[in-house]
């Protein structure tokens, strides 16, 4: 039974798929059957509208999830109201989506159901609390179509990493894709003191001097950089950005200088293209983070929409090998 | 008039209504859609009623009632739809079935709340335990919903059978066909609720407007703890002692400055305010304005003292409306507002507020306009506000000066930073058809372009 010990560390945990069809949903009623054998108490949502029995995208056939027996689960109106579960409504939502309100539910005789959730991390992290207050051990949130957010160690402890055929049917384009990602969900914390600190700036650029004092270098956007740009490094080559950490910032800094040390809040913040991280680092610079996200396994879903199929063995072998971490092939993942 | 319309007016008092701290949205409805009455019996008993929800909300002892009634106004939803299909007839869901189930256990807990605050005649609830006990035939006395076996005989027996295939991974066909049975059964059974829910639909709509009233009249009341507003008493004048402005009051004590309330009669018929530049004319004006709505529409008004003649409706013409999109300029904007106004008056009793009319075109037509305006206002009963620079308007009517700049107010330098503090802006009567001339003063104590005003002197001299 691979990695479920290690789920029940956490209190939440998220699913994102570096891309649609990379098998989440799999995964997913992988981790809710073993953990239905545990007798763990689950609480399930999802952000976006996840869960079609047909993929909106493909068209293809999407397997769909299972709940068990004292599963609480959050779905949209519309979407509980074709559930093939037996389960009692314990809340309603008053915030309204496209698909009604969200519900709250306890599964009492298992059976499918259709996720659809709340479409701003806000409100998952106000669910997950709900969850938290019905007595569930652990909040799983599926994601949807090219949504890290939700995996943001702010709002889920822990996550899973889906990927696959359908992120590049080149073995070698897979592993380089896969791998950018990850490197950032591996980026080394800051230290406490300065970790609290930075915790609660909200915007804006941030220099952090060599007594560990940090000063407001008075740049609210990436887009204002320019009228500052000369005296960015005046406190040191210790920087924390509190937004998003895009290509432009990073190429500005890669021409500023050496050794500079640029902290994000964590990986969910980076938007960055491998070519411009790489000289970016080339110039002896690094990422932190002030929160590192704990990465419980990645998965493989060794078929693409289109229907090519990778040999799952060598492909899951190449990349745990690519990445020193073990990778699991989702269709294989309960032999 | 309600309020959602009252707060378009330019006199403030949409920052009232925002600051009010109502806990859903269904109380926001209701506190919108609230009337601007003039009738007394119905404002002394609103005010009555949020004279109790003041002491009960200060009841120290009975804190626990209080916070446990906010948490059940806070779980209100807004369930017109629903109430429209019921009346309708039309079959609920179990979503929405749950939601009146929902209501009916939310209205008793706060039927128990306003119990221990004892303000049981101050918001008297429907009983919705009929209800309650329809949606609730297994007596589990908590407020979650499904189709309960108990309520369709076919039920207990199919949902076995399926749990039993469900859980051994039985025959799928089978499954299918049971989830369509049940899903037929429980059909019948929303209808049959549906129907049976239907002769309740009054009460439930009594149910929920009543607790979005409570919601409004206990952010009325928190409101009017923490801004000190105080009970008006109704009046053949209106007369305030010591009216504010709440937000500016706010600003200026939260930046640590000085605010100065000033007191006010306001008679039947035209009264001019005069005064030098920055002396307080306009937020006078809107305080004036703002405590009138919010006496009129139940709330307890910014004031020491107030006693409030009630009017059929409050006129404002304050502040700059220039449009550029709708190709109007500030003074077509204004002089159309004004000419409305005219209208209005010779209809009904009005509260009339103008601030400086036709203050932007040439001096010798704006002050024939003034003119003409109080004249037409005088012949009307009403209760009119007007500011202006204009003098010599050859007017009987009252005259009312703000004090203004006064040198040796404060022992300190006088400089644009500490200019506010110099200033008077208590009201006195004047008996003269002049207006102060402090332009020019105040624009040196600004330290404007020194030439300008020099010039602007010898002009004068």
């Amino acid at each position: 039974m691979p990695f479920i010990a290690n789920i029940l560390k956490h209190k939440s945990l998220s699913i994102v798929g570096l891309e649609k069809n990379t098998g989440k949903t799999v995964c997913l009623n992988y981790i809710l059957n073993r953990l239905n054998q545990l007798g763990t108490h689950v609480g399930v949502t999802s952000i976006g509208v996840d869960g079609e029995q047909v993929d909106s995208v493909f068209a293809t056939a999407k397997p769909e999830i299972t709940l068990f027996r004292g599963t609480h689960f959050i779905t949209s109106e519309k979407h509980y109201l074709i559930r093939q579960a037996v389960s009692k409504l314990v809340a309603v939502d008053s915030q309204r989506t496209s698909l009604g309100p969200l519900v709250t539910a306890e599964v009492l005789i298992q059976g499918k159901v259709l996720l659809s959730g709340a479409a701003t991390t806000a409100v998952l992290k106000r669910q997950i609390q709900s969850f938290d207050r019905l007595g569930v051990d652990l909040s799983i949130v599926d994601g949807a179509l090219s949504r890290l957010s939700l995996a943001s160690p702010t709002v889920t402890e822990a996550m899973i990493l889906a990927t696959g055929a359908a992120v590049s049917a080149n073995v070698k384009q897979l592993i380089s894709k896969t791998r950018h990602l990850y490197q950032f969900i591996c980026l080394d914390e800051v230290e406490e003191p300065l970790r609290s600190t930075l915790s609660n700036i909200e915007t804006g650029l941030w220099a952090i001097d060599s007594d560990g004092q940090v000063h407001d270098l008075g740049i609210t956007s990436v887009f204002l950089i320019d009228r500052a740009e000369n005296d960015i490094l005046r406190f040191g080559h210790t920087l924390f950005a509190a937004g998003a950490i895009s290509d432009r910032l990073l190429k500005i800094l890669s021409a500023k200088g050496k050794d500079i040390i640029l902290i994000a809040r964590d990986f969910t913040k980076i938007f960055v293209t491998p070519e411009v991280y790489t000289e970016y680092t080339r110039r002896g610079n690094r990422l932190m983070v002030l929160q590192r996200s704990k990465l419980i396994a990645i998965t493989l879903n060794p078929t693409s929409p289109q229907g090519f199929l990778l040999d799952s063995k060598s492909t899951c072998d190449a990349l745990s090998d690519a990445l020193q971490t073990p990778v699991y092939d989702v269709k294989k993942i309960d032999q | 008039m309600r309020i959602k319309e009252l707060i378009k007016n330019d006199a403030g008092f949409l920052f009232i209504i925002d600051s009010l701290d109502i806990q859903s949205a269904a109380g926001r409805r209701h506190m919108l859609n609230t009337e601007f009455s003039n009738d007394p019996t119905v404002l002394e008993t609103e005010w009555s009623r949020l004279a109790e929800a003041i002491r009960a909300t200060n009841d120290i002892d009975n804190r626990r009632y209080y916070i446990d009634l906010r948490h059940c106004l806070m779980c209100l939803h807004d369930l017109s739809g629903t109430f429209t299909s019921l009346a309708n007839r039309t079959p609920l869901n179990e979503v929405e079935l749950f939601e009146i189930k929902n209501l009916c256990y939310m209205s008793k807990a706060a039927a128990t709340a306003i119990q221990g605050l004892s303000l049981t005649s101050t918001l008297p609830l429907p009983d919705c335990s009929a209800v309650f006990n329809l949606l609730d035939p297994d007596h589990t006395g908590i407020a979650n919903f499904y189709i309960y076996d108990s309520y369709d005989i076919r039920l207990a027996p199919l949902r076995r059978e399926l749990n039993a295939l469900q859980t051994s991974g039985g025959d799928p066909m089978r499954i299918s066909n049971l989830l369509a049975e049940q899903s037929e059964i429980q059909n019948e059974v929303c209808l049959r609720l549906t129907d049976q829910l239907h002769p309740y639909v009054d009460t439930l709509v009594n149910t929920l407007s009543q607790m979005a009233y409570a919601d409004g009249l206990l952010a009325r009341a928190k409101q009017a703890i923490e801004w000190e507003l105080v009970r008006p008493a109704i009046g053949d004048v209106t007369r305030y002692t010591h009216i504010f402005n709440p937000r500016l009051k706010q600003r200026n004590l939260s930046q640590k400055m000085r605010y100065q309330p000033v007191s006010i009669e306001i008679r039947p018929g035209v009264c001019l305010i005069t005064g030098a530049n920055m002396a307080g004319k306009t937020v006078l004006l809107k305080s004036v304005g703002t405590a009138q709505m919010m006496a009129q529409c139940g709330m307890y008004v910014p004031a020491e003292e107030a006693v409030i003649h009630l009017v059929e409706g409050v006129a404002t013409s304050i502040g700059d409306d220039q449009d550029e999109m709708n190709g109007l300029s500030s003074y077509a904007s204004e002089i159309i507002k004004i000419s409305n106004i005219l209208a209005d008056c010779r209809q009904r009793e009005l509260l009339v507020l103008i601030d400086e009319p036709a203050r932007t075109t040439n001096p010798v037509e704006g002050k024939a306009l003034v003119q003409a305006i109080i004249k037409i206002l005088e012949q009307h009963p009403s209760f009119t506000l007007i500011t202006t620079h204009y003098d010599q308007l050859g007017s009987n009517c009252r005259r009312l000066r703000v004090k203004g700049f006064v040198e040796d107010m404060e022992n300190i330098p006088l400089t644009p930073q500490s200019i506010n503090r110099f200033i008077d802006y208590s009201l006195t009567e004047d008996q003269s058809d002049n207006v102060p001339h402090e332009a020019l003063r105040i624009a040196s104590i600004l330290q404007c372009d020194p030439e300008m005003i020099a010039l602007a002197s010898a002009q004068i001299q």
